[in-house]
């Protein structure tokens, strides 16, 4: 079999003993799939290196050209990417711009803006290979310029909200807010290199995320502006858009107005329009679009709502992922800042009851560390056996019994339900536990400072992934406050490229780390689930960090 | 009479600036303009970004000054920016106030005619079985809230009958995508007004005058169009004029059931994201139209009734 990359090259060394790992079972098959592909390595090679055939796209030979497409989300603003904060944005931003890499529904990377990229061996140098022949929807040409502008804006950490900065981490100088010198540099017209001072995994993964759409060379010079000015090198052209309400999308057609070339780089999308409309947040109005056939297909389906779908005679499309809710204390707050009274709230509750109440079932019970199955470095360590009494004698001994807990959740209901089946799974252990629930308009105002809350947190492709962004001394998203300076060291090393096995062990210290502080009772990996009408082809899955992507799609 | 409508001016003019000023200061707060920040930038910012931000945008000046700036637009005609539907406040309140008068004006042109004739019929004989069933049926539509009459017209009329649709677009509506909203909040207010017409009816056809007239020999029917009419419509009048404000704001529940994005949601939606031009907007459209409604409904009042025009 021929070792095919995406950048021509011989496979990456570190590929071979993924394999080598994965074909003795040390490592998931969807462990080796993200690894091998964010090293280079084409889908149909990382299957085959499995003895496994890749996943056929779907073929679409006689698939129905035109018509549109009906679709349920909620309609928020979408100017500037680095800055987005919700999926849906994402989502609007993605029908204008693309990604340089795509993460699929295989857990693979996938090469879009780029046509390939080199990683050396320690992870510190990547080159960056930037596809030819893209058009710009303006007209221009899409060059290694907007690939090093889009990463030095990625990197100026100082701009409120980028969180494309903390996915940058190692190219960011902390004291300038802004990308190392000689971090980012342009080769020739299309390949850029970045020279990392350490090594880092997380580069590819973290410029697949949503905010990590790339837009036009200029985009800052003509105002910053995606919704004022959309530029971009998608399929679709922006018609209109409302907040709250709706937003239309067409394709793009050859030549616009001004004479200027727009065609699409990739195959000709069979859709002639979207039309986003956001229902708002009662699952009601949702379900009676799909019944009006005024829906074809929704960003997520939750709960007890994909039995009522299915009754309307729905598909429905899933995935098993690793995203998630936890119920994490604030470590600096009393009384959380006893270890006992932290571990007694994990003893106490149960997270297979909670995945089966609090989401009825669908989902799998989590590990209270946040380091899931199906990611690449998963290490599996023993589970916090529940047991009630003891986690009130910790709480007793702690002078903590009688102390009533305000576990906080957002307002929105399968986030709701979970939180329920939490507290009442501490209350059945004697726990005083109160629910707070705040409106989803300001329940992030706080969400660092609340002593007990929960949280819901994507998919990342990787562990560490989330490990940088949430559990890292000092890091923006730390809701927890965890701040320990050994997980910290463990982290850094983990970030290297090493044999799976080395860097097993350095995961399972880390997750041993975070489950034994406390800090979170992580009860279920969640399902995901999404609604599609019949009549609609070429959503085979859910997108497990919930990405809409409609080129291929066709009506009957 | 000029003097009267020159007094009701400035009551409104005076209402709207203390409103506006009361409204103001509330959005202005703290927590609230974290919130804005947080809605304009990252929900996950940190603390320091927000302080940022609200200082690069203004947010950090003395409140009288943040008002005065808006007092003097807003007297130009320029309601400012929407900061969460990212438009300039006249193209965001417009629009949705146009489709809320849109189904305000079906839901007149069905409701009126409709309820003060089940009121008429119904008060004409007070005891009989028409006015025991027509009260029986007044009492069951007002009692019935529209989220739950709501909901129970989208289970039987769309879901199992598929005569309309659960779901309205405002800006696009169809008589299959608007029936359902309008016929939820016509049923509301049908036994609402029936009711009240009935009662004014009622005490009518029990005045000494009526019975004088039937007893002078003219006919039931002459009675009841000739004399009673006119009288018994008065108290109707006001409650009528009373049902526009109310429909401006107590549409939301049905709009957001429906999906129907007016006024109602737009005033939700810009209070819950602390839109601050927004809902200063929206409370000065409302105290407009409570207002003037209300001089509309004097000055009817006045001229349906000489005792008070005369007095």
């Amino acid at each position: 079999m021929s070792k095919k990359t995406v950048n021509g090259k011989p496979l990456h060394k570190a590929i071979e003993i993924y394999q080598k790992n994965a074909l003795a079972g040390k490592l998931g098959r969807r462990e080796f799939l993200a690894y091998a592909t964010a090293l280079g390595a084409t889908t149909a090679t990382a299957y085959g290196m499995l003895g496994l055939a890749a996943p056929k796209k779907a073929q679409a030979a006689n698939a129905k050209k035109g018509g549109t497409l009906k679709i349920s989300m909620s309609v928020r603003p979408f100017e500037d990417p680095r800055i987005y904060d919700w999926s849906e944005k994402g989502n609007m931003g993605r029908m204008i711009c693309e990604t340089l890499i795509r993460y699929t529904n295989d857990f693979t990377f996938e090469p879009m803006l780029l046509e390939s990229w080199t990683v050396n061996d320690d992870a510190t140098q990547y080159t960056l290979n930037v596809r030819k022949g893209v058009k710009w929807s303006n007209g221009d040409e899409f060059n290694a310029d907007d690939v090093v502008f889009n990463f030095t804006r990625w990197c100026e950490a100082g701009v409120e909200g980028n969180s494309m900065a903390a996915r940058m981490g190692s190219l960011v100088n902390e004291d300038t807010k802004k990308a190392i010198d000689g971090g980012i540099v342009k080769l020739d017209s299309h390949t850029v290199q970045l020279n990392l001072p350490a090594p880092d995994i997380t580069i590819v993964p973290g410029i697949t995320d949503y905010p990590a759409l790339v837009v036009h060379r200029n985009f800052e010079a003509d105002g910053g502006n995606l919704m004022a000015n959309p530029v971009g090198t998608a399929p679709w052209k922006l018609i209109s858009h409302e907040v709250e309400t709706s937003a239309v999308f067409e394709k793009r057609g050859n030549v616009d107005s001004s004479g200027a070339f727009t065609k699409y780089w990739g195959d000709e999308p069979y859709l002639d329009r979207l039309e986003f409309t956001d229902y708002g947040t009662d699952p009601a109005g949702e379900i009676a679009a799909f019944e009006a056939g005024d829906c074809h297909v929704n960003y997520q389906t939750t709960g007890d709502y994909i039995d009522v779908h299915e009754s309307l005679g729905m598909n429905i499309v899933e995935a098993v992922t690793a995203a998630t809710v936890i119920a994490r204390v604030h470590m600096d707050l009393a009384p959380y800042d006893d270890k006992r009274v932290r571990n007694a709230l994990q003893l106490a509750c149960d997270n297979q009851v909670v995945t089966d109440i609090g989401f009825q079932g669908r989902g799998s019970a989590a590990e209270n560390h946040h380091v899931c199955p199906i990611h690449p470095e998963y290490a599996e360590i023993p589970k916090v056996a529940t047991d009630k009494s003891k986690a009130m004698s910790l709480l007793k001994e702690a002078g903590q019994a009688d102390y009533e807990h305000e576990l906080i959740s957002i307002d929105d209901q399968w986030r709701r339900d979970a939180t329920d089946a939490v507290a009442e799974e501490l209350r059945s252990a004697g726990i005083k536990v109160k629910r707070t629930i705040i409106p989803g308009s300001s329940f992030w105002n706080n969400w660092l400072q609340y002593p007990y809350s929960t949280t819901s947190w994507n998919q990342r492709p990787l562990g560490v992934q989330i490990y940088s962004l949430a559990y890292k001394s000092g890091v923006a998203w730390n809701e927890t406050a965890h701040a320990n300076a050994e997980f910290d060291s463990l982290l850094a090393d983990s970030l290297k490229i090493a044999d799976a096995d080395k860097r097993r062990v350095l995961m399972a210290k880390m997750e041993a780390i975070l489950q034994d502080s406390g800090i979170m009772i992580q009860p279920t990996w969640r399902k995901l689930y999404r609604t599609v009408a019949p009549g609609v082809n070429g959503i085979t899955g859910m997108h497990p960090s919930y990405e809409m992507h409609f080129e291929k799609v066709h009506l009957s | 009479m000029l003097l009267f409508i020159g007094k009701r001016l400035f009551v409104l003019l005076l209402t709207m600036l203390c409103l506006s000023f009361i409204v103001f200061t509330l959005v202005t707060i703290e927590p609230n303009l974290k919130k804005l920040a947080l809605n304009q930038a990252n929900m996950r910012m940190e603390e320091e970004a927000v302080q940022s931000w609200l200082l690069e945008n203004g947010y950090k000046r003395p409140l009288l000054v943040q008002y005065s700036e808006w007092l003097g637009n807003a007297l130009t005609g320029d309601f400012g920016y929407s900061t969460h539907f990212r438009k300039p406040v006249n193209e965001v309140v417009w629009p949705k106030l146009g489709h809320t008068a849109i189904l305000m004006f079906w839901v007149f042109i069905l409701t009126i005619p409709i309820s003060l004739l089940i009121g008429i019929i119904s008060g004409m004989r007070e005891g009989s079985k028409t006015d025991r069933t027509l009260s029986v049926f007044s009492i069951i539509t007002t009692s019935v809230p529209p989220f739950v009459s709501g909901i129970l017209f989208t289970i039987i009329l769309s879901s199992w009958l598929k005569l309309f649709k659960g779901v309205a677009k405002a800006g696009n509506i169809t008589f299959e995508n608007f029936t359902l909203p309008v016929l939820t909040i016509v049923m509301y207010d049908i036994g609402y007004i029936a009711r009240m017409t009935r009662a004014s009816m009622v005490e009518v056809m029990n005045a000494q005058y009526i019975r004088t007239a039937r007893l002078k020999g003219m006919s039931f029917m002459s009675v009841v169009f000739k004399h009673a009419l006119r009288n018994a419509l008065i108290a109707p009048f006001t409650v009528i004029m009373l049902q526009f404000p109310w429909l401006l704001t107590g549409v939301v529940i049905v709009e957001k059931l429906f999906n129907y994005k007016g006024f109602g949601f737009l005033l939700v939606s810009a209070a819950d994201q602390n839109d601050i031009d927004v809902t200063l907007a929206c409370g000065i459209v409302a105290v407009i139209l409570v207002l003037t409604t209300q001089l509309i409904s004097d000055i009817g009042y006045a001229f349906l009734n000489p005792r008070i025009r005369f007095s």
